[in-house]
């Protein structure tokens, strides 16, 4: 079992003994003729930081809204702890949710809205205030205690929806965008503040989230979605580094597509190895797959840019196309490179800008080779 | 200062005359000297004196008073729930029919509301007095109670709600603790427009009057046919700030509503 090694990673969707906190069973939610969540099944562990990623409309929400009771399923279950959660109102469930908007009471105080939710629980008087000040510490929000939502900045505010919701101690937290109306720098370190508190407090977070490098950042696990379906359920790593269809490879990140069949394997090639062949002229693109797709199937190459190497020079590599710089990106730490390699197809190459501006040799229309080897990419069926 | 062109004073002028002079003039012979009304006589308070000796005036004022308050208070009530739930209920098949039937006595003549409501009073066999009259103004005054709450209730951020359920709030729970405090300014700036509405009601008043509760506007409309009394200028002047004092205080807490609202808007974003 994970806990038994304290060593061991954190990974209790991987262990047949761990039951789930939460059990999504063939879960249908549609509004009139409008399906938004489509026969979904989904298993969350307790302790999971569970980022729900996907574009506005994908059904992200109103999963979450499942959860914490402001929608019911049209078909299927939903259980938390074992127990089925559909008729039970949100007042009754050990689950709070922070809010997109906050939500915070404009005409209570910063200790009032924490304090809001415990004076209903059935915490004796004399304990709330002191689990008041708790959450003010831990949210650093000391100072603010006596002041009105509308006299905070938008940072605040924030910590005070968290202290809110996390007052009661609930077993599941929802965060609805936690951090979607925070500037970029503030919701970088908001974003390392959630995962402390998250740890120290020992909640499941579930976060529903449309920046993938939030849900990269904080997540344990990562659930892409589209059209009210499931794409992918994965960690981080697995969901970048393997995704399962050309869909999740493009949502997450930059990549590089190739169109292509698989050829007939060679007489000597490994078990592992797939040739895919994209161009009548160019040799073939060298992969692998752990179960490789059939001759003559179509498929999908996928790789990304920084795993691409650009030089002047000819190198030796599984695979080396040439082709000519059309455009150059320069973002500071790295510069990602246009670069045709056959009329219509621009593969993306990205290089660490270790050396200064001067001292780059590579410039417009220069012609270069791109190479990377035969593990560096994945082999994508759907 | 931005000085007024000739034009501008003038139709300024005439204006506001056209508005208030009729007033102007009646507030002005209620301080008359002389018993005849359009002679003056001399500065004097003699009129404001006798009419609080005048036992049926100051009954009729009590009377008006008790019908507004219990009625505004009852609009207020009834107007708000109506408000909340035209709000909340979301779409469904008839929506535009219930508010529009919400809405519907604001623009029905009041000879013909009266006239309904004095057939129904009759049909279910309720005496006419003081209830009546209430239950009546009621009716009327429950649709801009309504009107103003939901204006209200529309900009009102519904997640405020949903928190509060989640923290473990009852819907009633959190509709009285949280949407109600928010909502606040609205509902009291509708009491009193429902309030002033029912003092000066004329119309509605005299179809569900019975003979021992007759209000004050009755009053003076059956004391002006026997010839106007200076005593009746004085008690109209005193109408007249009293409604002045109703609708600029509904006016003033109109005003804080929107600047809350604003700041609400702002604590959300």
């Amino acid at each position: 079992m994970a806990h038994a090694n304290p060593d061991a990673v954190f990974a209790p969707w991987d262990d047949p003994v761990e039951k789930p906190l939460i059990q999504f069973k063939n879960v249908t939610k549609r509004f009139g003729d409008f399906t938004a969540i489509d026969d979904l099944t989904l298993d969350i562990y307790a302790k999971e930081f569970f980022a729900l990623l996907g574009p506005s409309g994908c059904g992200k929400t109103t999963l979450m809204r499942m959860l914490g009771g402001f929608e019911t399923p049209t078909e299927g279950t939903i259980l938390l702890d074992g127990v089925d959660i559909g008729p039970v109102p949100p007042n009754e469930r050990p689950v709070n949710m922070m809010f997109q908007s906050y939500a915070l009471f404009p005409h209570l105080s910063v200790w009032d809205n924490i304090a809001f939710g415990l004076k209903r629980s059935d915490m004796p008087k004399d304990q709330i205030g002191d689990r008041v000040e708790q959450m003010l510490k831990l949210t650093q929000l000391g100072k603010f205690a006596g002041r009105k939502p509308h006299q905070i900045s938008g940072g605040q505010r924030q910590r005070v929806a968290l202290a809110r919701s996390l007052a009661k101690a609930p077993k599941l937290l929802l965060l609805d965008e936690p951090l979607g109306a925070l500037d970029k720098k503030l919701r970088h370190e908001t974003q390392f503040e959630l995962m402390d508190i998250q740890e120290s407090t020992g909640t499941t977070f579930v976060i529903v989230t449309h920046d993938q490098e939030e849900a990269m950042t904080v997540a344990t696990r990562v659930a892409v979605m589209t059209e009210g379906k499931l794409a992918q359920v994965a960690t981080p790593e697995v969901i970048y580094e393997a995704p399962n269809s050309a869909y999740v490879a493009d949502f997450i990140g930059d990549v590089n597509l190739i169109e292509g069949t698989v050829e007939v394997p060679a007489k000597r090639a490994s078990e592992t190895s797939v040739a895919i062949k994209w161009s009548a002229t160019a040799p073939a693109i060298n992969a692998s797959a752990d179960t490789p797709p059939p001759a003559a199937s179509s498929v999908t190459f996928a790789i990304r840019p920084e795993k691409v190497a650009i030089s002047s020079t000819k190198p030796k590599a599984a695979n080396v196309l040439e082709g000519k710089i059309l455009d150059i990106a320069y973002l500071g730490n790295i510069s990602t490179y246009h670069v045709e390699v056959a009329p219509g197809l621009i593969i993306k190459a990205q290089a660490t800008n270790a050396k200064r501006v001067s001292r780059r040799n590579l410039t417009w229309e220069d012609h270069v080779y791109l190479s990377w080897t035969d593990t560096a990419g994945v082999v994508l069926t759907a | 200062m931005r000085r007024f062109s000739w034009f501008n004073a003038t139709s300024l002028t005439f204006g506001f005359a056209f508005l208030y002079l009729p007033m102007l003039i009646l507030i002005i012979y209620s301080f008359n000297e002389s018993r005849l009304v359009t002679v003056w006589a001399g500065f004097s308070t003699k009129w404001y004196g006798e009419l609080f000796q005048n036992e049926q005036f100051l009954d009729a004022a009590w009377v008006t008073v008790k019908v507004a308050f219990w009625s505004s208070t009852i609009a207020t009530v009834l107007g708000t729930m109506a408000a909340y739930i035209m709000v909340r209920a979301g779409r469904f098949r008839g929506r535009g029919l219930f508010s529009g039937m919400i809405y519907a006595p604001l623009v029905m003549p009041e000879v013909i509301t009266g006239l309904s409501l004095l057939l129904f009073f009759i049909a279910i066999g309720l005496d006419r007095g003081v209830l009546t009259i209430v239950l009546a103004h009621t009716t009327f005054a429950m649709c801009y109670v309504s009107v103003v709450v939901t204006s209200r209730l529309v900009s009102f951020d519904q997640s405020l709600e949903e928190a509060a359920l989640d923290l473990g709030c009852t819907p009633f729970d959190a509709f009285r603790s949280v949407t109600l405090p928010i909502i606040m300014p609205a509902v009291i700036s509708g009491w009193l427009l429902a309030f002033t509405l029912s003092l000066d009601d004329l119309v509605i008043a005299s179809f569900t009057s019975g003979p021992s509760s007759t209000t004050l506007p009755i009053k003076i409309f059956s004391a002006v046919r026997l010839g106007v009394t200076p005593e009746i200028n004085a008690l109209s002047t005193i109408m007249i700030g009293l409604v002045t004092l109703g609708v600029v205080s509904a006016s003033l807490v109109s005003r804080a509503t929107a600047k809350k609202a604003r700041a609400d808007e702002q604590a959300a974003g």
